[in-house]
């Protein structure tokens, strides 16, 4: 009797694990990775007054695999297309993307999204806090993924064939990586937006001009400035050697490579950035906004076209000097064409005297538009030279043209 | 007794740990940033207070009655129907409680992985994982725990390393902008959570050793604040005011992470951290009610009501809230009065009226 009763129990204690089996593999999620169509790209363009054109690019594993096996036999069979791009347009970005799908046998897929490319026109034209509300949403879109404002459009872009890299979102995630210009998340341009002077920089990109002779397709974007916003919408945009004041500004710089040219010399002496540093650092004095820019680098020397013996510290200290006055140089301009024209906080000051002085930002945050136009900014600048690099006196000049100063 | 087993004051504070921790972990750094901004990293700190309350209640009534558990002794203390009464409503509390931290859990595993997924499915199969657990006692669930937790805390400290190149200070800056207020109007709702300290009522008289009951309860709700200050430093450093914003900022920060291109997409183990938190959660309000209504009813066992309290619990959650939404104010609002209502108000009055009585008590004995 107790043994039929213990039988029957282990066998329903076997059928309910039975049961339980099927729940394992999330049933009604279930993605198979040859069901999903990877988007490395989505690019986002106006089309009419009221609709946007979404573009995506989406990644071809077939090809990819393929290019591999070739190996060197094939020679151009290499190049096949690693990337499909559609479009589709709609009222909304989250309308476009379901025009989209239907173009699609695969579901697709936001999970590996690195790169959203906006055009200029609709970032002009519309208000973008409006599509960040999709990325942001979205479960499956990255707070890490890049945003580029692109003055062509988008689904002009995404059909170039990047000669070095797999595909466009590949060389754009590189470029904004190397830091050559602003390198904004989605997180950052998120909180910028809703910062406390709700003005936010883009990388601005261009298509770079192809090689003569090559095919008008294999070329690539590259950042060629950074797209100014306020209120979400974009206003203007600085150029390439403004960018790295603004760099500078926002304590972003990483790389950069000087070029002086030392008073009472031919030619030029080049150093290249090794650290930076710069800091914001408020002051109200009298009801006068000021701020000061305090920033301090290390350079090394890459190139001597001049006689100067780099060996003196005395030509040091006078290389060091052109080189603060250099850096000066860089930020002024960028100053008056934000700070003064476009009256867009983008260095983060709103932050600066927030954190410095809650009380007075309180009091004045709603004349921020006002204040901030005519804020003092003092540049204290110190830069330290190295190393000369592996040679000391100027590397191919004779002995008797060596200068000591 | 109808539970047999015994934990250590040690396996206590580590069941009370995830208990706490895991749900808060999730929803808490939201909510509180709605209210103190950048002081958020305060908030916790004055929310444990609530907690170490609990905690001192909690042990003070089990030395007035060692060897029985707060369903028992409501009733020795505010006689029988009374006592039944205030049992029962406990036993209510706890259902719907336990309710809503099943939803979360729905809400949470829908919502980021498991989409189309009916979430009855999700929250049943986490029910009938936690059945199991309770089927074994409170002894299974202070193991599990002990397995569990240390990994959990382990991974949730190796998120929080790994997140440390895109922390900004500065978002934590002016520190007190409007002075204590804003971090203290944050505290209430994690004072609610805290108050969950109140749990242990229900398994100090399993204690083998509860003269360190004190001591490791205290030990606990200080390791949870400061699990907390971590998250909400952690937090707020990386998504600043974006924290207000996001439903679950922790996903999102640990997201976030990238290290060297390739140590990316880590939110699988949120999701471990989340579901391994919770099921400690779930199992232990689970497992009171059942022995809490077993004690009511004065059953001899209280296994074979388990899975019926279990199906009742899958109802509930389904029943307590519309929507996300719905839950979230609730919790963000008037939820945190709630809980430190039955949590905190309850068994302080109990105290309060056990203390009394036993005066009275004495009082009498001298008189004869």
């Amino acid at each position: 009797m107790n043994n039929t009763v213990f039988k029957f129990k282990k066998i329903l204690l076997f059928s309910f694990f039975c049961l339980l089996v099927p729940l394992l593999t999330g049933c009604w999620d279930r993605d198979e990775l040859n069901d999903l169509a990877f988007i490395t790209a989505a690019g986002i363009d106006k089309k009419t007054e009221s609709t946007i054109e979404l573009t995506v690019a989406v990644y071809i594993p077939k090809a990819a695999g393929g290019g591999g096996e070739m190996g060197g036999s094939g020679g151009s069979s290499g190049e096949g297309q690693q990337v499909l791009v559609r479009s589709a347009e709609g009222i909304t970005l989250a309308d476009a993307l379901s025009q989209l799908q239907q173009r699609f046998p695969r579901k697709l897929f936001w999970g590996h999204t690195e790169v959203f490319v906006i055009d200029e026109e609709l970032a002009k034209d519309k208000d973008i806090r409006r599509i960040v509300d999709f990325i942001m949403r979205h479960p499956r879109t990255r707070e890490r993924s890049h945003i580029f404002i692109s003055k062509q459009k988008a689904k002009d872009l995404f059909s170039l064939k990047p000669p070095l890299e797999r595909d466009l979102a590949e060389v754009l995630v590189e470029l904004a990586e190397s830091k050559i210009g602003v390198d904004i998340t989605m997180k950052d341009l998120a909180q910028m937006l809703i910062g406390d002077s709700e003005a936010a920089v883009l990388p601005y990109i261009e298509t770079l001009k192809p090689q003569t002779g090559q095919d008008k397709k294999q070329t690539i974007a590259t950042i060629v400035g950074t797209a100014v916003f306020k209120k979400g919408k974009m206003i203007g945009s600085i150029d390439e050697s403004a960018t790295r004041g603004l760099l500078w500004l926002r304590n972003e710089i990483q790389l950069a490579v000087v070029t002086v040219k030392p008073k009472n010399s031919e030619g030029h002496v080049s150093m290249n950035l090794l650290r930076a540093e710069s800091k914001l650092i408020p002051k109200i004095e009298n009801g006068n906004w000021k701020i000061t820019l305090k920033s301090e680098t290390e350079d090394d020397i890459v190139q001597n076209e001049t006689t100067l013996d780099t060996r003196n510290t005395k030509t040091i200290q006078m290389l060091e000097q052109e080189l603060e006055q250099d850096i000066n140089e860089k930020v002024k301009p960028i100053l008056d064409q934000v700070q003064k024209e476009m009256n867009a906080d983008i260095f983060g000051f709103a932050e600066a005297f927030h954190r410095a002085y809650p009380d007075a930002w309180k009091k004045y945050k709603n004349n921020w538009d006002d204040i901030f136009p005519t804020i003092e900014v003092r540049l204290d600048t110190t830069a330290k030279i190295r190393r000369p690099g592996i040679v000391t006196e100027p590397g191919a000049f004779p002995e008797q043209e060596v200068r000591e100063e | 007794m109808i539970e047999k087993g015994k934990i250590s004051a040690f396996q206590m504070a580590i069941i009370m740990n995830p208990t706490i921790f895991a749900t808060a972990l999730l929803l808490v750094p939201a909510i509180t940033a709605r209210l103190a901004k950048q002081d958020l990293w305060l908030s916790p700190i004055w929310g444990s207070i609530s907690g170490i309350l609990a905690v001192c209640i909690a042990s003070k009534l089990n030395k007035l009655y060692p060897e029985q558990t707060i369903i028992q002794y409501s009733e020795h203390i505010l006689g029988k129907i009374a006592g039944k009464i205030v049992g029962l409503t406990f036993i209510l509390y706890f259902l719907h409680l336990n309710g809503m931290v099943i939803r979360e859990y729905g809400e949470f595993v829908v919502g980021t992985f498991l989409n189309n997924t009916p979430m009855y499915i999700v929250m049943g199969a986490m029910l009938l994982v936690c059945s199991l657990a309770v089927y074994g006692g409170i002894e299974s669930i202070g193991r599990s725990s002990q397995i569990l937790v240390p990994v959990v805390s382990l991974l949730f400290v190796l998120m929080t390393l790994l997140l440390i190149k895109d922390l900004d200070p500065n978002n934590l800056l002016p520190i007190m902008e409007d002075g204590l207020k804003p971090s203290i109007m944050g505290s209430i709702v994690p004072s609610g959570w805290f108050s969950e300290f109140i749990a242990i009522a229900f398994f100090l008289p399993f204690l083998k050793d509860s003269e360190k009951a004190m001591k490791w309860g205290i030990i606990s709700v200080i390791s949870v604040t400061a699990l907390l200050v971590l998250t909400n430093v952690s937090t707020y450093m990386l998504l600043g005011k974006l924290t207000i914003k996001e439903t679950y900022p922790v996903m999102v920060a640990v997201r976030y992470i990238s290290i060297a291109d390739f140590l990316e997409h880590l939110e699988a183990i949120v999701m471990a951290i989340w579901v391994s938190g919770t099921f400690i959660k779930i199992s232990l309000f689970y497992y009171i009610t059942v022995l809490g209504l077993a004690q009511l009813l004065r059953l001899s066992d209280y296994r074979p009501i388990v899975l019926p309290i279990g199906f009742l619990l899958l109802v509930i959650a389904i029943w307590t809230t519309p929507n996300l939404q719905n839950l979230a104010h609730f919790l963000g609002t008037s939820g945190a009065f709630y809980l430190l209502t039955f949590q905190l108000g309850i068994p302080f009055v109990l105290l309060c009226l056990a203390l009394l009585r036993k005066k009275f008590q004495q009082k009498k004995d001298e008189k004869h």
